[in-house]
């Protein structure tokens, strides 16, 4: 057991439902509320995961120097790993054409018509960089800050120093695409050394979203309610002698809690109440938006109900199942963009509406960028590139309307106000009002933490 | 300027070498020698086991009396959990707690030090603590060829109780000790069951992240120290100078730690390690190149070179390494890290691995952090206990059983997890740090997984080989990047299997495992988290393998008993070890009979809907959505091909194809003189008008025949369609191989039908609440206890081929085909199964397994024992 909180989940959940009044069970447990090191509005975050790496050239970095440049090679001087060996192309323009939006004028590109419109609301940085040009390794290094498998994810830090305000959902929900789970897989929401009630919980958008949250179909309803009543007394009986375990008693009552559970968490997903026009907004049931938008209004109704942590992932597979537009910009990117341009855009604004755009940090990326450079001569596509690309953030705290950081003319790698995965997961560990190097679990005689010894607070999105 | 550097060099040795407030010195506790103490005497007291006597004299400080004695059946248990992982049974209890003979207890423990599944239970320890898993994680996640006979290898140490110093010398240098061997070689597969990164962002970076992972394991699993800190810096807070982490790191340095092929993962070819099929280490220079430090830990800033040598933190082991023999092929660098760690007067090797196994008796180590006996550890509740331990364990030739013995030979041991007074101990010492009393403990994932099976009857206890792969939920798997090939279960007869022989995968490790703790294994781990979450819960509640091991349960006791109350009493007998008390067969039969009631008057609903009509057409109309048959309803074009086909089903899906050389041809006696459409497997398809289902529970049913003679793919029915990109998550039914029924690509493995190829036959196939099933010929061919993932079902539907794949065409008959928007009871597909094969003059090979849940008294048994497994003393270890 490494960190500062026993292993013993919850318990601060059964003093508070009066479960055992007597006992002083405190606010201990792992996933109690706990205050935040700033004082921010910040209540969730939703991470939304452009799987296989957008191309910054194309979608929020524009660079008219490439046209200028269009046909010659990036300059000798540049150095950069040619991810899997891949033929080195040319210098190539944005397949697209971007245009102001909003009242600040960032530019946009036609792969995001909608999200373009919000524009006032991003805080764009166009100088992220991060240390691996795979992505089984720069997911995991987007996900837990190092390239190596084994850290705990952002989703469980943010849940590991907040708690959760839910006890009936799990409080940190990845919701993957369709066409699969990023590469690296579970390692990408894994708690690492720190206990597994931090773990991502993988959740479904229809149905039943959590793994084993129904039995047969016989073990449903009444007779599942009658086996839980007779547990209940086969296991107070039990409890008599050992009256002082804390962790029985708290087994005891997490029953109930799965009980609760089994009818919150499907109601969470369930879209039957939501208007007409909530769904059309987010391109609910129209090709091809309607699994990026349910999840995405999902994400809102998590939101609402107090969940701490959610990761969309857009893209899932390989190649140009995600992101990973080696073949063709234009194709893949024209694919993808058009799957989540208008979900994107939906959230945004009904978030907003909503009151709840205070209160929720939504950060957009990949796990890096891509090359300005084509796999050859002609060729549409562009190959891995992590020494510069964009991401961006709305919501609470966030300085909206913005632009942060500058790649260099060819928008192949960070110049200006360089900003790594480190500085990226302090500014947001900050935005959700902690400090990163205060955040830190105990483990193996070291104190660790997202950003290990690096990593540095952005100011320039700060609002 | 040299005299400056001495007094400097002096000054910075002091500094190492004594413990100050923030950082340990030479003089550090578990630095400092290994000497026996002595055993305390106890007044009052005689013949006190010098285990009880050092924790006695420390109670008695506190004016803390222990708990008493635990009872017999308390203890038989806890040591069985303890030594084998597995619940004694109700018998076992019984003669143990009612045996007169004084030396039954020490009987025991023999006997479950000389079980085979001692070496399962302890192996499993000791995978944890060198991060062992099966696969390498990152972009591929191949699985590590052969790694598994590390994994035995282990088990058989343990069992052969192999001293532990020799334990540790052939997992550091089995290749290059005096008697080298296939089995000591195959212990080297220690320093490769980390991860390895098939894809490293910079080849030449990885291999220092590659030294990182050896020095780390073997520092923290042998030596409790974090030498790893040490790769950019001194240490922060124990005596271990940078240096010192490239000293022991130049061990590894003579390895395949040079980028290489990526086939063989890292490690050296079959010529280099000498053996084929190992997955081992080995050295492929005799002098290696140079080492050098490197500022901050960075590849890119080397400094200077540093020789191999050993931890400075044992001064009186730092000698210089010597050469290897001329003829020698390897280096002797892990040789002699290997004699360094195993030196007897090593101060860390013998407390660190005497903690371990306290820790797993006790459930809590004599210092607290089993990876870390430094100074930013827990300190020991009983250090001079410790000490005595590992003296002994030193003297007693290393041997791990002894260490065992001696501990659950101990009065502090067999104490009660009650006291009489424990609120005022609780007040003097909450954490029972003491052992005021014995650690009540929840069972770990293996041991409970083991034990469900071991109750319902099921356990297999085959040893060794190849890891198997479980019955997974389908929406378990949806987490990797490629679904249908990153797991295949293994066949169902492996999966009864323990759970030391289950596959450990890094990316997905099974979900009831982790759970329930099972660790994320790539970094040592010395002692795993013991949550009480709410996921724990739904697991044991809902999970199918809990279930289905209640079910059994159910059936096994109800064949066994008279009656439903002897039936009761038995299944607690075998879940709990005990008879149930009154009151609890009270409460029990009172929940028995409730089901029961519950679930007749299901069943009584369900065959008032099915008895409001007998004839086949209506009873099985309820939710049918699309039916054709070749009797009914054809209509053929000048050339007798299928031109269209009628759905009787009311729905108005009829068949066509419009383009007449792609027609199948109508047969007038095809199938038991009955007509069919023939589909001649080249390009002969139908097209069915609009979507047939919408829902996700269904049930395809079809009469048809196999005339294929490749082992292609071919489909009967299908709504495939790549363009609207639903090739993963479409409904199709087919065949494929010789004859393996492909149901959807998410439920394609190890459902061979035999007798198929030329003949009809009845295939049907389902999916929905009550799991997916595949029948053939009213025979349940598969059943898996979870429906399958989310379909598709927008896309246009086709008979006769893939969607719109333009391939995998039928060849062969299809007479008859119904699809239902609903899951059709196992009662239902067999009265609709045994119509048609009247109707087609077919044979039935089996009569449809009922499930057993069907009937309400055994449902209701399988309830109670479902709640016995649930219950906090099943899962709770006295």
């Amino acid at each position: 057991m490494g960190g500062g909180f026993s292993g013993l989940a919850l318990t601060s959940l059964l003093s508070g439902s009066g479960f055992f009044p007597q006992k002083s069970l405190g606010a201990d447990g792992p996933l109690a509320p706990r205050p935040s090191h700033f004082n921010t509005k910040a209540k969730s975050c939703i991470f939304l995961m452009m799987n296989g790496g957008p191309s910054q050239v194309d979608t929020f970095d524009y660079k008219p120097e490439l046209r200028k440049y269009a046909g010659k090679s990036l300059p000798q001087d540049k150095r950069y790993i040619n991810s899997g060996g891949r033929r080195v192309g040319f210098l190539t323009p944005n397949w697209r054409p971007f245009r102001p939006g909003g009242e600040c004028g960032i530019l946009v590109s036609d792969y995001f018509p909608n999200i373009r419109k919000h524009v006032d609301k991003l805080a764009v940085i166009r100088s992220c960089h991060a240390d691996s040009h795979a992505h089984g390794s720069a997911l995991v290094q987007m996900n837990t800050g190092m390239p190596l498998i084994g850290r705990p994810s952002l989703g469980t830090w943010v849940t590991y120093g907040l708690g959760s305000e839910n006890d009936s959902l799990p409080s940190y929900v990845v919701m993957l695409d369709k066409r699969g789970g990023p590469i690296s897989g579970m390692p990408n929401w894994s708690s690492g050394f720190m206990p597994a009630t931090y773990q991502g919980t993988l959740f479904r958008p229809t149905g039943s979203p959590i793994l084993d949250l129904n039995g047969p179909k016989n073990f449903t309803g009444k007779a599942q309610r009658n086996q839980l009543n007779f547990l209940d007394k086969l296991n107070r009986k039990h409890l008599i002698a050992r009256e002082e375990s804390e962790e029985l008693a708290a087994r005891i009552q997490n029953y109930e809690l799965a009980y609760r559970m089994q009818a919150e968490a499907p109601e969470a997903v369930d879209l039957s109440d939501e208007s007409r026009q909530t769904l059309e907004s987010y391109g609910v049931g129209k090709f091809p938006t309607d699994e990026f938008g349910k999840n995405c209004l999902i994400a809102r109704r998590l939101v609402e109900r107090g969940v701490r942590f959610i990761q969309l992932y857009s893209g899932g597979g390989h190649l140009e199942e995600t992101w990973d537009a080696h073949e063709s910009i234009e194709k893949n990117h024209g694919r993808h963009g058009s799957e989540v341009d208008q979900p994107i855009a939906a959230l945004l604004e009904d978030l907003d509406q909503r009151g709840l755009l205070d209160e929720t940090l939504v950060v957009w990326g990949g796990e890096f960028g891509r090359m300005p450079f084509s796999e050859g001569k002609d060729a549409p596509g562009r190959n891995h590139n992590p020494y510069g690309f964009s991401m961006w953030m709305a919501g609470s705290g966030v300085k909206g309307g913005t632009v942060y950081g500058e790649t260099d003319e060819f928008g192949f790698e960070a110049m200006v106000d360089r900003a790594h995965v480190h500085d990226i997961h302090a500014t947001i560990l900050h935005l959700m009002g902690i400090d990163h190097e205060l955040l830190t679990y105990f483990h193996q005689g070291r104190k660790e933490s997202l950003t290990d010894v690096h990593g540095r607070v952005i100011e320039g999105v700060i609002a | 300027m040299r005299a400056c550097s001495q007094i400097l060099g002096f000054f910075l040795l002091s500094l190492q070498s004594i413990t100050g407030a923030d950082r340990a010195g030479l003089d550090w506790w578990s630095l400092s020698e290994v000497k026996q103490p002595v055993v305390p005497e106890i007044s009052g007291e005689e013949n006190v086991k010098p285990v009880d006597a050092f924790v006695r004299n420390r109670l008695k400080e506190q004016n803390i009396k222990p708990s008493p004695p635990s009872d017999r059946h308390t203890l038989i248990r806890r040591l069985h959990f303890d030594l084998i992982g597995i619940p004694p049974s109700h018998e076992e209890i019984k003669d143990f707690a009612h045996s007169n003979d004084k030396n039954s207890y020490s009987e025991l423990v023999e006997q479950l030090l000389n079980s085979p599944r001692f070496g399962e239970r302890w192996a499993r320890h000791w995978l944890d603590v060198v991060r062992y898993a099966e696969t390498n994680g990152y972009e591929r996640d191949a699985v590590k060829p052969h790694i598994w006979k590390y994994r035995d290898w282990v088990i058989k140490a343990f069992n052969s109780d192999m001293p532990y110093d020799q334990f540790v010398t052939e997992q550091l240098a089995g290749d290059e000790i005096d008697n080298s061997s296939e089995s000591s070689v195959i212990a080297t597969g220690m320093l490769r069951a980390g991860t390895w990164n098939d894809e490293p962002n910079d080849a030449q970076e990885y291999k220092y992240e590659r030294l990182e992972d050896m020095v780390d394991v073997v520092s923290t699993a042998f030596l409790g120290m974090t030498v790893r800190c040490a790769r950019c810096h001194d240490h922060k807070f124990d005596p271990i100078p940078q240096q010192d982490y490239y000293r022991m790191a130049a061990a590894f340095w003579a390895g395949t730690i040079e980028p290489g092929s990526a086939a063989i993962m890292g490690g050296p070819s079959a010529e280099q390690l000498g053996y084929k099929e190992v997955f081992g280490w080995t050295d492929i220079h005799r002098n290696p190149p140079p080492l050098h430090l490197l500022i901050n830990g960075d590849p890119h800033k080397k400094s200077k070179v540093i020789e191999p040598g050993h931890l400075s933190l044992a001064p009186h082991l730092d000698r210089p390494l010597i050469s290897p023999p001329k003829e020698s092929r390897t280096s002797w660098r892990r040789l002699q890290l290997a004699k360094f760690i195993t030196n007897p007067s090593n101060p860390l090797t013998a407390r660190v691995m005497v903690n371990r196994i306290w820790q797993h008796l006790m459930g809590k180590g004599i210092v607290a952090t089993p990876n870390n006996f430094g100074f930013k550890s827990a300190r020991p509740t009983h250090p001079e206990l410790l000490d005595w331990i590992a003296a002994d364990f030193i003297k007693g030739d290393w041997s791990i059983k002894g260490v065992i013995r001696k501990i659950v030979l101990s009065e502090t041991y067999q104490q009660s997890s009650l006291h009489s007074n424990a609120e005022k101990c609780i007040e003097v010492d909450p954490g029972n740090n003491l052992l005021w009393r014995n650690n009540r403990r929840r069972m770990d994932a293996e041991a409970l997984r083991d034990s469900l099976l071991h109750v319902s009857g099921e356990l297999d206890l085959r040893m060794g080989g190849e890891s198997f792969y479980p019955e997974l939920a389908s929406e378990a798997l949806e987490g990797f990047s490629r679904k249908s090939s990153a797991w295949t279960p293994s066949p169902l007869k492996e999966q009864f299997r323990r759970s030391v022989y289950m596959i450990s995968k890094r990316h997905l490790l099974v979900p009831l495992m982790t759970a329930f703790d099972f660790p994320s294994s790539e970094k040592p781990c010395g002692n795993r988290n013991s949550t009480t979450v709410v996921s724990q819960s739904l697991a044991m509640l809902n999970n199918h393998f809990v279930h289905a091991r209640s079910q059994r349960l159910a059936n096994h006791v109800n064949e066994v008993s008279n009656s439903k109350k002897d039936a009761i009493v038995f299944a607690w007998k075998k879940i709990l070890g005990r008879a149930p008390f009154v009151d609890e067969l009270t409460i029990a039969l009172d929940h028995y009979n409730q089901q029961v009631n519950h679930f007749k008057d299901i069943n009584d609903q369900a065959m008032k809907v099915r008895g409001q009509s007998r004839a086949v057409d209506k009873v099985l109309s309820s939710g049918l959505r699309f039916w054709v048959s070749a009797d009914v309803g054809k209509t053929t074009d000048p050339n007798g091909k299928l031109l269209l086909w009628k759905d009787r089903s009311g729905n108005g899906h009829d068949v066509t194809q419009a383009d007449s050389e792609r027609r199948p041809i109508y047969v007038g006696k095809a199938i038991g003189e009955k007509p069919a459409i023939r589909f001649s497997g080249k390009k002969e398809f139908l097209k069915i008008k609009g979507q047939v289902i919408k829902g996700q529970e269904f049930t395809l049913l079809a009469v048809a025949s196999d005339r294929s003679s490749s082992e292609e793919h071919r489909e009967i029915i299908s709504n495939w369609n790549g363009r609207a990109e639903n090739s993963t998550s479409s409904l199709f039914l087919g065949l494929t191989g010789k004859s393996t029924v492909r149901f959807s690509d998410d439920f394609s493995s190890n459902n061979k039908i035999t007798g198929a190829s030329g003949n009809p036959f009845i295939l049907s196939a389902s999916s929905g609440s009550l799991g997916s099933q595949i029948n053939f010929n009213g025979q349940t061919l598969a059943d898996r206890g979870s429906s399958l993932k989310e379909r598709r079902m927008d896309t246009e539907w086709v008979i006769g081929q893939q969607g719109n794949i333009e391939g995998e065409y039928w060849n062969g008959d299809i007479a008859e085909l119904l699809v239902y928007e609903r899951q059709l009871e196992p009662q239902e597909i067999e009265s609709i199964s045994k119509l048609l094969a009247q109707k087609y003059n077919l044979t039935m090979t089996h009569s449809l397994k009922k499930k057993p849940v069907m009937d309400p008294e055994l449902q209701g048994l399988a309830s109670v024992c479902h709640v016995l497994l649930n219950s906090n003393e099943f899962l709770y270890i006295d």
